[in-house]
């Protein structure tokens, strides 16, 4: 089979998997308790208003229709309008969507450069004090809960030394809005990154680490790194052509795995940090009944996964001329 | 911290526990007519079914939580079976208020100023009127004497009158317990007091007052930042709002009259007090000529006039403006015909609706209203609009023609993630004060830390626990008198709530003075109590405790 005729049939596929995801999202949504109007009915909301509003959004249609009606209107490209905000959901979630992937992309860069370098060292030098305490440190940090890597970040960085604002992307009163460089290329928007990135970092870390050290030890006992010692190449090219490039086939994997969920955010670090990101707003969608924030949400977070293990599917053809498509 | 809930556990059931010796004992001694240990009834019919007690999670409320859980073990421990649900708030208003499918539910009802008339409380809570599907009346209250009392204080426009009738209601509520009203959760709003000044946290709302916002004071700049623990949905006043979203209408957004710190309505956009005619029937407003729009634009008696019409227009706030029938204006004066007499119109209609801008809103179609977006949010209130990005802050200014300008040149608030998280950033400077009562714990830190200070306040809303008397056995007021005897409400507030509020029997709180009757039949925590309820309805116990009807 040819690349071509592979990537038409896993575009199909794809087709598939995003109507099955999004028919059993707007499944699973429907059947939680309470509707938009429920957050409202203890603040003031009369009974007539709340049959009226729903009546407006046409959750008294039959299940069906209301499916048809949102699969059309997700057809054409469009996610809707917040069930409870009254904008457009795309207005919403784009701007939040933009601050995950800036935190989270910057947390799982460094996660993925130190935990790499890091394991690929840890394998080398197998049995050694280095390799005795990496381990333990990576294991810490691996069973450090997120909330609490953060709030001894908080405590010493913020409380403690004053080094860094306690939350938010930005420091208040100042111009809102702006493109994206206003937005994420400012110093003070660089302060207000470095913790909850660094949270990230610490805790997305132990798994391309661990990972990268296990591989390594495979790889290093093979026939062909005997050789090349024996050739006599030094010991850096040894470790970073021949070890460390075979070794990162997996990490290939896991990163686009992890990718596409930390593009859904972190609720902990956000809520630590009070970062307005993706994983936030998905709480507060689902709590308040928000169908179409939530669904959307839920929809390009999913997209994210299912495209990212695409892209690992092609990418791995690239990196190991041994994998076929079949 | 677990141990440390389970002693306080513990000791808040003792102290009802003394009653249940008594009541045991008491029980012994007259009911050993069939031989098994059996008491109360002669003879034991059925016995009664398992109840429904919805409650809130320990992550909902962790504070009502636990009361809900303590409530359900002394009501076991009388002989009811207990079903005890804990739901997420979502759930659990669903499944109480829209669906009604409860025995018991324990949930709260706000207090914010535009319910500080008695008429919500009186009225829309217990009228048989409003026992439908997300309706106020969740119990399902309906009773004929009752309803007639709630429509009469409606009518009479004499407010001494009108208190004998709210009297009068109340103290059937209490006999009748549709619903057990534990109490008024007052609490703490902590802020910084080395870097605010001029705090004024009021009835119901504490430092989310409109009051305090305008009256605090920043000393060492010349802005003020709060935080509070969720975003601002929408400023339209046309759309559905929740309270922190009204919370900065009104700042933006004037009223003819404003509810003062005292809960009753102060003339604010009109120059005195209404002139009311035609035996409750016409009110007559002046209203002030030195006011304009943050446009620039005079406000005049047009605007006004305009403004109530669009209130009948619109699909979601008609019925706020139902009771008037006619509006006729004529200098600087506003006269509304009401269809009936409307005793709480002061308060409840004029004091609610905000003045909005003829030559900004006067083109937008009745149906268009609720989804409205003024980029600029123009109104005539003492703050104007500066910028707003909702997940990030909103920014006010203070507006200098306003006749009441507040003290802070600029206003920001910002969305926090928790209240944990908003305590963090007042400890670390990035705000002023927030709107949002930490656990107790975290309020002992406040105190001990000297640029910090706890603004205490009294709520008028309260927690309570509503009995469906759609089903049996709570359409028998002894079963729901007797449910109310084992509601731990001293202890909820001395203990669980480390003194924050204050017990209440009656729908209207103490802190609304004028309305509250004091004199209303009380229930504290009492089994024995509880007990002889039961037996006078003709409830008797099995051998094992369990609660059966009479034969």
């Amino acid at each position: 089979m040819g690349l071509r005729e592979f990537v038409i049939r896993r575009i199909l596929q794809l087709v598939v998997t995003f109507w099955a995801f999004f028919t059993l999202l707007f499944v699973l949504f429907r059947l939680v308790p309470g509707d938009p109007t429920t957050m409202f009915l203890l603040d003031g909301m009369t009974a007539e208003q709340r049959e009226q509003r729903i009546a407006e959004l046409g959750l008294d249609q039959p299940l069906h229709i209301q499916y048809m009606e949102y699969l059309s209107q997700l057809l054409t490209g469009d996610f809707g309008q917040s069930f409870i905000y009254r904008e457009p959901v795309i207005d919403i979630i784009i701007v939040r969507f933009m601050n995950t992937i800036v935190l989270m992309g910057t947390a799982l860069f460094f996660a993925y450069l130190i935990g790499v370098t890091f394991g690929a060292l840890m394998g080398w030098w197998r049995g050694s004090r280095f390799e005795r305490g990496g381990i333990i440190v990576t294991l810490m940090a691996r069973s450090s809960p997120e909330f609490w890597v953060g709030i001894v970040l908080l405590s010493v960085f913020v409380f403690w030394l004053g080094w860094f604002p306690s939350s938010g992307m930005r420091a208040t009163g100042g111009e809102l809005g702006g493109g994206f460089v206003a937005r994420y290329g400012s110093i003070d928007f660089l302060r207000h990154l470095f913790l909850p990135a660094l949270t990230g970092a610490i805790v997305f870390m132990a798994t391309p680490t661990l990972l990268m050290r296990n591989t390594m030890l495979d790889v290093l006992n093979a026939d062909f790194i005997e050789i090349k010692k024996a050739e006599g190449l030094p010991e850096r090219t040894v470790l970073y052509r021949h070890a460390a490039r075979n070794s990162v086939l997996p990490i290939v994997t896991v990163m686009a795995i992890a990718t596409g969920a930390a593009m859904g955010g972190s609720v902990v670090i956000e809520t630590v940090f009070n970062w307005p990101g993706m994983g936030r707003e998905m709480v507060r969608a689902v709590n308040n009944n928000d169908y179409p924030v939530a669904m959307a949400a839920f929809f390009l977070m999913g997209s994210v996964v299912i495209i990212m293990n695409f892209l690992a599917d092609l990418a791995y053809v690239y990196l190991d001329p041994r994998v076929e498509y079949e | 911290m677990a141990f440390r809930k389970k002693n306080r556990r513990e000791f808040i059931r003792a102290a009802g526990a003394t009653g249940l010796a008594i009541g045991v004992a008491g029980c012994s001694s007259n009911g050993d007519g069939n031989g098994n240990g059996a008491s109360g009834a002669e003879e034991l019919g059925e016995q009664v079914r398992e109840i429904n007690f919805v409650i809130p999670t320990s992550g909902a409320n962790p504070f009502r939580n636990e009361i809900g859980v303590i409530t359900a073990e002394n009501w076991e421990e009388i002989g009811f079976e207990v079903d005890l649900e804990e739901l997420e708030f979502g759930a659990h208003v669903d499944k109480a208020v829209v669906e009604q499918d409860f025995d018991a539910s324990l949930l709260g009802w706000g207090g914010t100023p535009e319910r500080i008339d008695p008429d919500i409380f009186i009225f829309d809570m217990h009228h048989s009127s409003t026992t439908g599907e997300g309706g106020r009346n969740t119990p399902g209250y309906s009773n004929p004497e009752y309803d007639e009392l709630a429509e009469l204080q409606v009518t009479q426009a004499d407010p001494d009158e009108r208190r004998e009738t709210v009297f009068e209601a109340q103290e059937i509520l209490a006999r009748d317990q549709p619903r057990t009203y534990i109490a008024n959760e007052g609490g703490m709003h902590p802020y910084a007091s080395a870097r605010v000044d001029n705090i004024d946290p009021t009835l119901g709302e504490g430092l989310n007052s409109f009051w305090n916002m305008i009256s605090v004071t920043p000393l060492d700049d010349d802005t003020v930042t709060m935080g509070y623990p969720s975003e601002i949905i929408s400023l339209n006043p046309m759309q559905d709002l929740a309270t922190p979203d009204r919370q900065f209408v009104r700042l933006i957004y004037d009223q003819l009259y404003r509810i003062g710190p005292d809960g009753l309505p102060q003339p604010w956009a009109a120059v005195d007090e209404p002139v009311i005619e035609d035996d409750g029937r016409t009110y007559t407003v002046e209203i002030r000529d030195d006011m304009t729009f943050h446009d620039g634009e005079e406000v005049t008696i047009d605007d006004i006039e305009f403004t109530y019409n669009l209130y009948q227009d619109s699909p979601t706030y008609s019925s706020l403006v139902s009771v008037i029938d006619e509006i006729d204006t004529s200098g600087n004066e506003i006269t509304f015909h009401l269809g009936e007499q409307y005793a709480p119109f002061t308060a409840n209609v004029l004091g609610q609706v905000y003045l909005f801008p003829e030559h900004i809103w006067g083109d937008v179609e009745p149906e268009d209203l609720s989804d409205f977006q003024d980029e600029n949010w123009i109104g005539s209130g003492p703050f104007q609009f500066e910028d707003w990005e909702r997940q990030a802050e909103l920014q006010l200014r203070a507006f200098d023609d306003h006749f009441n300008r507040p003290n802070t040149d600029r206003f920001i608030r910002i969305p926090g993630a928790s209240v944990s998280q908003l305590l963090g950033d007042l400890e670390s400077g990035q705000i002023d004060f927030m709107g949002a009562v930490p656990q107790p714990t975290a309020l002992n830190r406040v105190e001990e830390d000297e640029d910090l200070a706890n603004a205490e306040f009294n709520a008028i809303g309260y927690a309570k626990i509503a009995y469906n008397m759609r089903r049996e056995p709570l359409d028998d007021r002894h079963v729901r008198r007797a449910l109310s005897y084992c509601v731990p409400k001293t202890e909820y507030v001395e203990f669980i709530r480390d003194g924050m509020g204050t017990v209440t029997h009656s729908t209207i709180s103490e802190h609304n003075e004028f309305w509250h009757n004091p004199d209303v039949e009380q229930f504290d925590l009492d089994l024995d109590a509880a007990r002889q309820e039961l037996e006078e309805g003709g409830y008797g116990w099995d051998g094992d405790e369990l609660l059966h009807h009479g034969a």
